[in-house]
């Protein structure tokens, strides 16, 4: 009977140099300093257990960096696409309600840890941003009974232009997404 | 003119009251409550915590889909 892989000369720890191709058992090669060898073609480490990609190998600070700009671009990119969509258009819609329904999904079902919130407000405190808020909508609310004249504008007849630019337009969704992020932390 | 850039003022002046109450949040034992603070305290129950997003979602309705 031919010897199977736990027969002679496949005992672990035994230099298994001279063999073809990557093998990826406790028996395998180490370099010179004791890593593991990488495939230049896949860029996976030839470790103990099975293949392993070079992102294993990169420290948790790392990773986390790797994932925050890999997540910023994803935003960004789908910022730039929504951003370039027709308004009062199917595609306009389902721009804004898809990170609704994430958001949503994500604030119901998988809430993020969040931020502690008071326990109390001061009272005048608050009461500052009361006023201020019913003074936004007061003004906003006078332009609208205007039905909006070029005279006595409403904030969206002044914004929309301010972001019709496609990049401004861009940071504008994305700061909106973000807003969205940081509502659900709280 | 003049009643349009009044109008203009006037909500410059309003959303420039809230980045001044935001920072003036910041200080340490402010009375006034930061943005982020504000509405903390309006999302805690599950109906605010509703409404805000809503509010958040028909902005963006508002702003990017029409």
């Amino acid at each position: 009977m031919a010897p199977g892989p736990s027969g002679p000369g496949h005992a672990a720890g035994q230099d298994l140099a001279g063999e073809s191709g990557p093998v990826s058992s406790p028996g395998q090669p180490c370099r010179a300093d004791g890593t593991p060898p990488t495939d230049q073609v896949t860029g996976f480490t030839q470790g103990a257990g099975g293949p392993r990609h070079r992102w294993g190998r990169l420290s948790p600070r790392r990773r986390r960096l790797v994932g925050k700009a890999a997540l910023a671009c994803i935003l960004v990119s789908y910022s730039w696409i929504a951003a370039a969509s027709a308004p009062f258009s199917m595609r306009a819609l389902v721009t804004v309600l898809i990170p609704g329904a994430v958001i949503g999904a994500l604030a119901y079902a998988w809430p993020p840890r969040r931020i502690p919130p008071p326990e109390h407000l001061d009272v005048a405190g608050f009461s500052y941003w009361a006023i201020c808020i019913a003074a936004l909508f007061e003004w906003e609310a006078a332009a609208f009974k205007d039905n909006s004249r070029w005279w006595h504008p409403s904030l969206t007849d002044l914004v929309n232009p301010l972001i019709s630019p496609h990049p401004v337009r861009t940071a504008a969704f994305l700061i909106w997404l973000l807003v969205g992020w940081g509502l659900v932390r709280r | 003119m003049a009643t349009r850039v009044i109008t203009i003022i006037g909500f410059a002046l309003v959303i420039l009251s809230f980045f001044v109450l935001h920072f003036l949040g910041r200080r340490q034992d402010s009375r006034i409550p930061t943005v982020g603070e504000l509405f903390g305290y309006l999302m805690r129950p599950r109906v605010g915590r509703f409404l805000v997003l809503l509010g958040w979602l028909w902005l963006g309705w508002h702003y990017f889909a029409r």
